[in-house]
């Protein structure tokens, strides 16, 4: 179990949730997706700080560094639930297909 | 720095009015008589400062004070903006601050009860301010700015009732004329520096006269900035705007006559006077518009039945007067008689629109006469100026009259003969003038229920009246104070000198204009009718003023516009519809074509987003 | 001979990846959450492996019971029987073109990229924590400040309109 395996792991989480957010059509699906290239982002933290050969000192803050990228995940979305929430309430759908009021 | 040294407060005299102008044009509704009080404090304190500088000035051996700082660093050139004292500016400093306090004392009364009283005081500190920057500037660039404000609050104090058809015309007619002139001023300033790399007055004429610059450079430029003095100062064929200028309120005249604008001509040629020295055949060109522009402006000023008319002709005359003394060499001459003309002018149009006032805004003579008896003060102080500006013996413009014939004698003599009718011209014009207005008997209802005018307007009077009349004393050195006479205050190679037959013949000529003046509108021995009907024909022409106005406005209806229609299909067709349009409608059509990319779908824009990455990369791999 | 902790890291991954699959390719979108509630425990797993107790706790915590419920909230509040038959849109082609290009990217970076690789000791909890509030005091209340913000932005978002206003 080396670097590689994390970072071979991150990339494929990462493809997957990109995949998620350009193929789906639901505004929820989109955000599961978003999640997944999050976590993602977490696994390639995790592994360099694991597998580095970093001192005590820095393998903490990258610790601490993830639980921030955590933090701000859960805040992105619970607005971004609320925004969906709210569309839907507007337009009774949470299809992306029908948000293209910026349509040129 | 110490911001009350005394080079560093000259800075004061043109900010204090620039104050005053900011205040009053902002808050005028707010400040008691409308800020009125302000402008007068500020131009008060402005002529106290100038005493102060005036002494430190004299104290100081009469050397000049100096005080600058660099606007633009350019590295090879700089760009200063600097203020200088010297002798010249100090006189006009002095002109300027006085006669514009007096004119703005007399103004509260004579502006009582306009709708725009507060911003007519704004204006003039403006215009006061300006003209202080002018004569203050140590540099052509800052006197450009200087020149243009001028131009600026001429405009606004002629067609200050811009609601009259006339007075908006007027005001047009003042600015588009200097205009022309102006547009020389600049190019000879442009040229100038590329010649020197300085826009420095002092550095440029040193140039000069080092030989750093072409004889060919020196006689453009100077004719250039002639042109600008021209404009200004209301010289043949640029003076049409200055009888139209008369729109404007009384005050105002005075003002631009006496002080501001059209002496801003005569110091500018001044000022650059050891350049046109050196400039060949460019004193001649001075002097030759000068002489013309006296006696045609004396023959005009002749016939005229406005009161304000004769005398704005009267002032373009005597500037043609002074023009033709700087084209003879009598700078100081000139400057002498600019400031002595300064007073009487100044009286002179006080004291008409105080016979205005009187008279409900009635400016014909020929519905006054009589005056005399029903306002006494004006009618004195009035003939106070007259005599004056005839050159009547112990008044002051006699004695700056006599320095510039001696001028002129010496370095230009040919001149002299036309000259001296030019006087004979200007004693009989001003006699008639007064004999017109205040002798015999009321000629209208409105003379003869004419009245006195209040204090502010007949104070102001009585002060100038006592400058019109000592003056001119100026001109002698005095014994034990160290004053050697005017024109070696100004010039120290001018020793003060008489020409005694100069000075009978002078002294002749003025007292028979002045008798002439008197049998025929005073006492009436000669009916006038007599002489002028053989010459009807001469009568005419000068009556419509040599038709310099009809031939302009031919000359811009039928050569400027039908050039102008040209350039305006120009314009419409390959500017406006090609050029602006066409940048507009391109960015439209562009618009139009561009809008399809934007589907407004999210997984669109993302998937943008990802080709953005993916060429990223490959930017990235190509540098490595 | 595979050691332990491959197998583990491995099953974990296996966990990982096969929820991702899940979450970006079923019909169902229900399912897409458990699935992804699937992955977060993967992830969870992943963090012990790199000796991250307390981190696969908090991913747990978080993930698997706020994140998820509260997706499955969003999912009842929005009529999930409306999602049948509309779960992948026009683009996919070039959806799986583009995140295949994506992978093939950083595969050859991470391969082409030569990195040293030795273990490190594992961090205590108590290290962290010290560490999470002393020196990174300020962000960590900056954080809460930002969640604090989202809390309220949300509930103003979600809010009925008031009738009587």
């Amino acid at each position: 179990m080396t670097i590689i395996h994390f970072q071979f792991l991150s990339a494929i989480l990462f493809s997957l949730g990109l995949y998620g957010v350009l193929a789906r059509r639901s505004a929820v699906l989109i955000l599961m997706s978003i999640e997944l290239m999050l976590n993602a982002v977490n696994i390639n933290l995790i592994g360099f700080v694991a597998f580095r050969g970093f001192g005590q000192e820095i393998q903490t803050f990258g610790q601490v560094l993830i639980i921030f990228v955590i933090t701000i995940a859960a805040a992105e979305l619970a607005l971004a639930i609320a925004i969906i929430l709210r569309i839907y309430r507007n337009k009774n759908s949470v299809n992306v297909d029908e948000m293209n009021i910026l349509k040129g | 720095m110490d911001l009350f040294q005394i080079n560093n407060l000259i800075w004061m005299l043109p900010l204090i009015c620039v104050f005053a102008f900011l205040s009053i044009g902002l808050f005028s509704k707010f400040l008691p008589s409308e800020g009125a009080i302000i402008s007068i404090f500020s131009i008060g304190f402005a002529f106290i400062l100038f005493i102060f500088v005036l002494i430190d000035f004299i104290s100081g051996d009469l050397a000049a004070i100096h005080s600058s700082f660099t606007w633009i660093d350019l590295g090879e050139w700089t760009i200063s903006w600097g203020l200088l004292i010297d002798r010249i500016s100090i006189v006009m400093i002095g002109l300027i601050t006085f006669v514009a306090f007096l004119v703005q004392i007399y103004s509260v009364g004579y502006m009582k009860g306009d709708s725009r009283f507060g911003w007519y005081f704004a204006v003039h500190s403006l215009f006061a301010s300006a003209m202080m920057l002018l004569v203050l500037s140590d540099n052509l660039l800052l006197l450009y700015f200087a020149w243009e404000l001028v131009g600026l609050g001429s405009y606004l104090l002629i067609g200050f009732w811009y609601e009259k058809t006339s007075a908006a015309e007027a005001a047009k007619k003042a600015f588009v004329t200097t205009r022309i002139g102006d547009v020389g001023l600049l190019i000879g300033i442009i040229i100038l520096f590329k010649a020197t790399g300085t826009f420095h007055i002092s550095s440029i004429i040193h140039a000069a006269q080092e030989g750093g610059i072409s004889n060919e450079v020196i006689f453009w430029s100077s004719f250039l900035i002639f042109l600008g003095a021209m404009g200004k100062s209301a010289q043949f064929p640029l003076h049409v705007w200055l009888p139209d200028a008369m729109e404007g309120p009384t005050p105002v005249s005075a003002l631009i006559h006496a002080a501001t604008m059209v002496a801003a001509g005569i110091y500018l040629v001044g000022r650059m006077f050891p350049l046109f020295e050196l400039g060949p055949g460019i004193l001649v060109i001075i002097s030759i518009v000068g002489i013309v522009t006296f006696i045609l402006a004396g023959a005009i000023a002749l016939v005229m039945t406005d009161i304000k008319r004769v005398l704005a002709y009267s002032t373009i005359s005597h500037l043609g007067l002074m023009m033709l003394s700087l084209g003879s060499f009598g700078v100081p001459a000139a400057f002498f008689h600019l400031v002595l003309h300064g007073f009487s002018k100044a009286l002179l149009f006080l004291g008409a629109g105080s016979v205005m006032h009187g008279m409900h805004d009635q400016t014909e003579v020929e519905l006054m006469g009589g005056l005399r008896k029903k306002m006494p003060i004006t009618s004195l102080t009035f003939l106070v100026g007259s005599l004056s500006l005839a050159g009547i013996v112990p008044l002051s413009g006699f004695f700056s009259k006599d320095e510039i014939l001696i001028s002129i004698w010496e370095y230009n003599s040919w001149f002299l003969p036309i000259t001296l009718f030019g006087v004979f011209l200007s004693s009989l014009y001003m006699i008639r003038l007064y004999c017109l207005i205040f002798l015999s008997t009321a000629r209208s209802e409105y003379a003869e229920k004419a009245h006195e005018s209040p204090r502010t307007m007949t104070y102001p009077l009585i002060i100038l009246s006592i400058l019109a009349l000592f003056s001119g004393l100026l001109a002698f050195p005095f014994p034990f104070t160290g004053w050697e006479g005017f024109a070696a205050f100004i010039d120290d190679h001018h020793k003060f000198h008489m020409i005694p037959w100069l000075t009978v013949v002078s002294i002749l000529v003025a007292f028979s204009g002045a008798f002439l003046g008197w049998v025929i509108y005073g006492s009436r021995r000669i009916v006038i009718n007599n002489i002028s009907s053989p010459l009807k024909f001469l009568y005419r022409l000068v009556f419509r003023k040599f038709l310099f106005d009809e031939i302009y406005s031919w000359i811009a209806n039928k050569i400027v516009f039908t050039f102008s229609r040209w350039i305006t299909i120009f314009d419409r067709v390959i500017v406006n519809d090609t050029g602006i349009d066409g940048v507009g409608n391109s960015t439209k059509k562009s618009a139009d074509i561009l809008k399809y990319f934007q589907s407004g779908y999210l997984y669109n824009y993302s998937l943008v987003m990802v080709v953005g990455l993916f060429l990223m990369a490959i930017a990235w791999w190509l540098v490595e | 001979m595979i050691s332990t902790d491959l197998l583990l890291f491995f099953i974990a991954s296996s966990l990982v990846v096969g929820g991702g699959v899940l979450v970006v390719t079923v019909k169902n979108i229900v399912y897409a959450a458990f699935a992804l509630l699937v992955a977060m425990l993967g992830t969870a797993g992943i963090f012990l492996l790199a000796f991250a107790d307390f981190l696969a706790l908090v991913q747990i915590l978080i993930y698997g019971g706020a994140v998820v419920v509260v997706i499955l909230f969003a999912l009842m509040l929005t009529r999930i029987e409306d999602f049948k038959g509309l779960t992948d849109n026009s683009q996919k082609p070039l959806a799986v073109l583009a995140s295949i290009t994506v992978l093939t990217i950083m595969m050859y970076a991470i391969v082409s990229t030569a990195m040293p690789s030795s273990k490190s000791d594992p961090v205590s909890m108590i290290d962290l924590g010290v560490n999470l509030f002393q020196d990174w005091a300020i962000p960590f209340e900056v954080a809460s400040l930002v969640l604090l913000v989202a809390l309220i932005g949300a509930v103003v978002l979600v809010r009925q309109d008031d009738e009587g206003r």
